[in-house]
């Protein structure tokens, strides 16, 4: 028999907020020392009252809308309660009865071709503390760091089913978060986790089979090899009675390639919601709700077919700046200064990707100033700047963001000279000097010429146009 | 409720209740068993849920990071701490 696989994704998404869902706290604590970014509330300490950050209901807004929501304008808050150290309170502040967003859809692709992925709610939640179990035998240490951090968790109705579908799902999720600027989605860093919800049924049966959740999976390598696993173990168990299958929360161990029970799964019922009596319905009006539409950035795929159509880009080019908002917006404030979109784009690809990676900063990292950009790059199409002095500038320009390239290459001594006697008087020293290039060169050899080329582009500092310099060298020689 | 539920919540609570106490708890919680028969009557299909027992919003605060105590303040009446840590006995991961 055939089977097919149905998999459903739980993705929390930390938000990329200053502070922390319900306090003050700094919300951005990764690598810090344990448990200096903590307060009376986010502690659990009693008595103490939660107080809403706006930008948290902004960013759910923005999720929602670029996930295609609904946004419900009345959103509620409620406690989900369970015991254990990571949560002081012994109870979760999350949305149970009306989450900030609901049915929305994705759509992705895949080597199958598009799918709509249906989202069944986006709700805003806060995180739990980090249990350590590795320093001493018979204590757990926590860490409160990260008590209270503002999460989303997106739902996704079952309409996966594989591996690729998930992956691809995953990348468009955190395209279209990082474009809105809501998360950074940063799996290595903790910032997006993922529940995985698997079972198989025959292929062309609406019945939904037995269903076990794998939790907090944190690298798409992983998620693909526990999918391929789990797929595997439930047809084999259905096929060859292996096992009996039943609904289970199962931990996912990558080094071993395999998963294990880890308890039998929670409905809601265990978990007695109740709306939060110290948290007030959020109320969302028009004037606040245009605000945060408004501001939503164009859709990468939208921006590709404008790069290609209107700007001229290939589809390679349109490709790669679309991958973050950051080259695009970068690259858009460059094209209004030259007014040239493929010297633009060539810079970006080129130069501005070399830095990136040599200086370990992501794309969505990347804070270059695109208007200065521009300028350089007009400096060089100019000819008031080489090419190679402009890499040079280009280095200053992502050391301190507020370097100019003009002042800079004129303090640095790198705009191109056009001291045609300068440039004679160099060429005469040079040729002189190397009288077996010259003959050489006099005799067919080409390469000589680059040689004596070279040379005398040392001794400008490169500030010389390479085709008079080229000009001045053949007439010097052959006079 | 029934007599053999009563019973296994007395056990688990280290209770021990006359006849006469079980036979009033039972009968309280048949005519509250009564009562929630007489409210599941009520149609509620087409009723808006309703989002909040009281018309009030929440306020909201700008999204700005203070830090207000310190670590140690806030540790001072832990049981145990160690390398900034709170301790507690081990817990299954």
């Amino acid at each position: 028999m055939k089977y097919e696989t149905v998999i459903g994704l739980e993705v929390h998404v930390e938000l990329a907020t200053d502070s922390k869902i319900f306090c003050s706290c700094s919300a951005g604590s990764y690598g810090t020392e344990p448990n200096m970014h903590v307060c009376p509330a986010c502690c659990g300490m009693p008595g103490m009252l939660p107080v809403v950050n706006k930008r948290v209901i902004d960013f759910g807004m923005k999720a929602g809308m670029m996930l295609n929501c609904h946004i419900n304008r009345t959103t509620t808050f409620d406690k989900k309660n369970y015991y254990y150290p990571d949560l002081p309170s012994a109870f979760q502040t999350t949305q149970w009865f009306a989450p900030i967003a609901v049915k929305g859809l994705v759509e992705i692709k895949t080597s199958t071709g598009k799918k709509g992925i249906r989202i069944k709610q986006i709700h805003m939640e806060e995180d739990a503390g980090k249990l350590v179990h590795d320093i001493r035998e018979d204590t757990t240490h926590i860490d409160f760091n990260r008590t209270s951090v503002p999460l989303i968790e997106i739902v996704s109705e079952p309409d996966l089913s594989s591996a690729e579908e998930v992956e691809a799902y995953l990348d468009r999720l955190k395209t279209l978060l990082r474009y809105a600027r809501v998360a950074e989605c940063e799996m290595a860093h903790g910032t997006m986790r993922c529940d995985v919800n698997l079972s198989v049924r025959p292929e062309g049966s609406n019945v939904l089979g037995v269903r076990s959740e794998m939790k907090n999976m944190n690298s798409i390598e992983a998620i693909k090899r526990a999918i391929d696993y789990e797929t595997f173990r439930h047809i084999d168990a259905i096929e060859n009675g292996t096992e009996e299958l039943v609904q289970e929360t199962r931990r996912w161990d990558d080094i071993k390639g395999m998963s294990f029970a880890m308890r039998t799964k929670e409905t809601a019922g265990d978990y007695r919601y109740f709306p939060d009596p110290n948290v007030m319905p959020v109320v969302i009006d028009d004037k606040w709700y245009d605000g945060i539409k408004s501001s939503l950035p164009e859709f990468p795929e939208v921006r590709f077919e404008r790069y290609t159509t209107e700007l001229g880009l290939s589809e390679y080019d349109a490709r790669r700046l679309t991958e973050s908002i950051a080259l695009c917006e970068c690259f858009e404030a460059a094209c209004k200064v030259t007014g040239n979109p493929k010297d633009c784009v060539n810079w970006i690809t080129s130069e501005v990707m070399s830095i990136l990676g040599v200086r370990g900063i992501t794309y969505d990292q990347l804070k270059l100033d695109g208007n200065a950009l521009g300028e350089l790059i007009k400096l060089v199409s100019d000819s008031k700047v080489s090419r190679v002095n402009g890499r040079k500038i280009l280095d200053a320009m992502f050391d301190d963001g507020t370097v100019s390239p003009a002042e800079y290459a004129a303090s640095e001594g790198l705009i191109i000279s056009t001291d045609t006697d300068l440039i004679d008087k160099v060429v005469a020293e040079v040729v002189a000097a190397d009288p077996k290039s010259v003959a050489d060169y006099k005799g067919g050899k080409e390469k000589a010429l680059m040689a004596l080329f070279g040379k005398c582009m040392r001794q400008l500092k490169g500030n010389c146009d390479p085709q008079v310099l080229r000009k001045a060298l053949i007439a010097k020689i052959n006079e | 409720m029934t007599l053999g539920y009563l019973i296994s919540l007395e056990q688990i609570n280290q209770l021990s209740l006359t006849d006469r106490q079980r036979e009033e708890i039972i009968a309280f919680f048949a005519a509250r068993d009564a009562e929630l028969e007489r409210l599941y009557r009520f149609d509620t299909a087409d009723t808006e849920r309703m989002v909040h027992v009281m018309p009030i919003m929440t306020v909201v605060r700008e999204d700005k990071a203070v830090q207000l105590f310190t670590r140690e303040a806030l540790q001072a009446a832990a049981p145990e701490t160690d390398e900034g840590y709170w301790c507690v006995p081990r817990v299954l991961e």
